[in-house]
């Protein structure tokens, strides 16, 4: 038995030394060693990646691709559709994410108190997170349907909503207060911000209750002492001091909110009329409901571009405010 | 398709709707039948608007059709006991009174949903009501033209009014929404295709008569007791009812090995023996031949008066496809719908002629 280990040991310290031996080896060691994920990585991200970028130049006569040079993207540019669902995402995003936020600091603030029953509130603030899109959409879709919506009564009362109720399924949007730019948007765009910060609020939430608990106690009980406000104690101790979290779930948040399709798509597909088609909303009709590849590749180029951007404002405005704190 | 030819292993015969006619030309992908088709014996018995909807641009058949799906609308009998409006001022007339008994006078799939299908289905029929389309012919959309903006200033007065069930516009977040007022008599008509009765149960008539197998039977059953009659849809004097349509049949691909043996087999389809059982199945609808009625409602008795009021309302409209010759179909009924659907609903203030023409050239500029 003793022979036998010593003799893997030395078969192994052979391997060792001949791999020591072969300098090239030894140095390239750590690049074999990330090949496999490379490749993997490769695979799923960079080839689609490309190969949508490749698309967006084609267009598709039968059973052949077609170079187009960049008339997918000026069809784009040049389509209402694009343009109101660029406004559309604007709305979309600002309201979510500020929703989101809000709510989400909020709850996580009050959580971090000596709450009885915290650990039970923590479980029942996670449920909306672990639901998926696809029945989130349809729950928050059957509660307003007006013939049969749990809270269609509400809505259709004129008492609460003048002159004649409200209607989340097919009120359309008020005049535009700048002309172009769908603001005020459709009760259905509320909506459909209401939705998707309640899917969203859970993760937010946790997320800034763990950086919360690691703020010192110490150092918000010695600005009290120096006569600090607990909003001064919020705004010059706490949030400085979570802001990192903050700037990753406001990150998550974005690039989710410019992405995510599902509760636009069971929750109000767009409409009504197109109050609420995103641009990923439109991506997916233009792609997978015209079946026109190659204008879809295009524009999920645009949004790889607009989420880039969005990416960089985020990090710079943290920056920002990292270096003024 | 095209890739099955490039592959070199081509179909005889392909079953093909009229809606895959354009791009299947386009790419030389089906063959000219005009000369085989013209010397057939069944030929002459075809429905007009079905030979038209197989037509080409180039006026050349290039498919076979052997059913139909014209659009039509179902009617309440108690809501229109006198029959229904022939034009669209009888019908405000109609709705006016309807409207003080708590009755919608119509309602329709009117969304933007499945991108854009409601321009196919009642704006088609009403544009075409009206005399209008959305083509040039040459495969241009043509939207801004009197007829339509006739249609569509028609539409807003009737939607101004009250007189369309507010679930018309409401299929983008709850679909098929619109057939509910119908099931219900809340509303007193409903224009769809011919066999969207399938989905429409169980019923409740105005006289309280209910039909409640759950099942398509519903509709016919009602029909059959007179609760609800077919109708064609109301135009303006002079012009005939707009009827929307949908052909199915068959198409000989480009390279086809055996043509004989494809047009063998569709002349077998054609006799009296077959053509019933392949336009009663699934895919099919109302027989192109219009000799083989009587045979189709021998064996669907249960069928009888709805395919015998249909044959008429069919007759008194003027069917044709809506896409006419357009041919990127899918961004064509999104753009237009969603056009109506602004015009209508959004900003019923803004120029009608000025959003039809945006339109327009939207879907042109690509082209």
């Amino acid at each position: 038995m003793a022979t036998q280990v010593q003799a893997k040991r030395t078969a192994f310290q052979t391997t060792l030394q001949r791999i020591q031996a072969r300098g090239f080896f030894s140095h390239t060691l750590p690049f074999w060693l990330l090949l496999p994920a490379l490749l993997i990585i490769a695979a799923i991200q960079f080839y689609p990646g490309f190969y949508s970028i490749w698309l967006s130049f084609q267009d598709r006569q039968g059973a052949v691709w077609n170079f187009v040079g960049l008339r997918n993207f000026e069809r784009i540019f040049n389509s209402a559709a694009f343009r109101e669902s660029v406004g559309h995402t604007v709305v979309f995003l600002v309201g979510y994410v500020v929703v989101t936020m809000f709510a989400s600091l909020v709850i996580a603030l009050l959580l971090n108190r000596t709450v009885k029953l915290s650990g039970i509130y923590i479980t029942l603030i996670f449920i909306p997170w672990v639901i998926a899109d696809v029945i989130a959409g349809l729950a928050f879709g059957l509660l307003v349907v007006p013939e049969y919506g749990l809270l269609s009564p509400i809505l259709s009362n004129p008492a609460l909503f003048p002159p004649k109720g409200l209607s989340i399924t097919s009120d359309p949007a008020p005049r535009p207060w700048i002309p172009g730019f769908p603001f005020p948007p459709a009760p259905a765009m509320y909506y459909l911000i209401l939705a998707t910060a309640w899917r969203a609020l859970p993760f937010v939430t946790l997320l800034i209750l763990a950086a919360l608990k690691t703020v010192p106690r110490e150092l918000i009980e010695s600005a009290r002492i120096d006569g600090a406000s607990s909003l001064q104690v919020l705004r010059l101790i706490t949030l400085p001091l979570i802001l990192p979290t903050l700037v990753v779930a406001l990150f998550n948040l974005t690039l989710g909110g410019m992405n995510g399709i599902g509760l636009v798509f069971t929750l109000t597909r767009g409409g009504p009329g197109t109050a609420t088609e995103v641009l990923s909303f439109l991506l997916y009709t233009i792609g997978f409901g015209r079946l026109e590849f190659g204008r879809a590749a295009a524009l999920s180029v645009l949004i790889a571009i607009i989420n880039l951007l969005l990416i960089l404002l985020t990090l710079r405005v943290s920056r920002t405010e990292e270096r003024v704190q | 398709m095209a890739a099955v030819q490039a592959g070199g292993d081509v179909p005889d015969l392909m079953q093909a709707g009229d809606g895959s006619l354009i791009p299947l030309l386009k790419n030389g992908a089906i063959q000219d039948l005009t000369d085989w088709i013209k010397a057939q014996s069944w030929f002459s018995d075809l429905d007009p608007s079905a030979v038209a909807a197989c037509t080409g641009p180039d006026g050349k058949i290039y498919c076979v059709p052997v059913a139909i799906s014209p659009y039509i609308v179902f009617v309440w009998k108690d809501h229109f006991p006198n029959g229904y409006p022939k034009t669209p001022e009888e019908f405000k007339q109609a709705a006016e009174a309807l409207k003080a008994k708590n009755v919608y006078a119509i309602t329709f799939f009117g969304s933007t949903a499945f991108d854009g299908d409601g321009a196919t289905r009642f704006t088609n029929m009403l544009i075409q009501s009206f005399g209008g389309g959305f083509d040039d012919g040459q495969g241009k959309m043509k939207l801004d033209r009197p007829e339509n903006v006739a249609a569509i200033e028609f539409l807003r007065e009737i939607v101004a009014a009250g007189y369309v069930h507010p679930s018309s516009w409401e299929g983008t977040t709850t679909p098929f929404i619109e057939e509910e007022p119908m099931k219900t008599a809340e509303a007193a008509s409903f224009p769809t295709g011919i066999f969207g009765y399938r989905y429409v149960n169980p019923l409740k008539a105005p006289n309280g008569n209910e039909y409640k197998k759950g099942n398509e039977e519903d509709m016919l059953d009602a029909i059959t007791a007179g609760d609800v009659f077919i109708a064609p849809l109301f135009a303006p004097e002079g012009k005939k009812p707009g009827c929307g349509i949908g052909v199915t049949g068959f198409v000989i691909p480009t390279g086809a090995k055996n043509p004989d043996a494809a047009k063998d087999y569709i002349n077998w389809v054609m006799t009296k023996e077959q053509n019933p059982d392949w336009v009663l199945g699934p895919g099919g609808g109302f027989p192109a031949l219009r000799s083989m009625l009587p045979e189709i409602e021998a064996r669907a008795p249960v069928a009888k008066a709805f395919y015998e009021q249909a044959a008429a309302a069919v007759a008194a409209s003027q069917c044709r496809p809506w896409y006419g010759s357009l041919e990127r179909r899918n961004e064509a009924k999104k753009i237009i719908q969603t056009a109506v659907y602004k015009l209508v609903k959004e900003d019923p203030s803004a120029d009608i002629s000025a959003t039809l023409k945006a339109a327009e050239e939207e879907y042109n500029r690509g082209n």
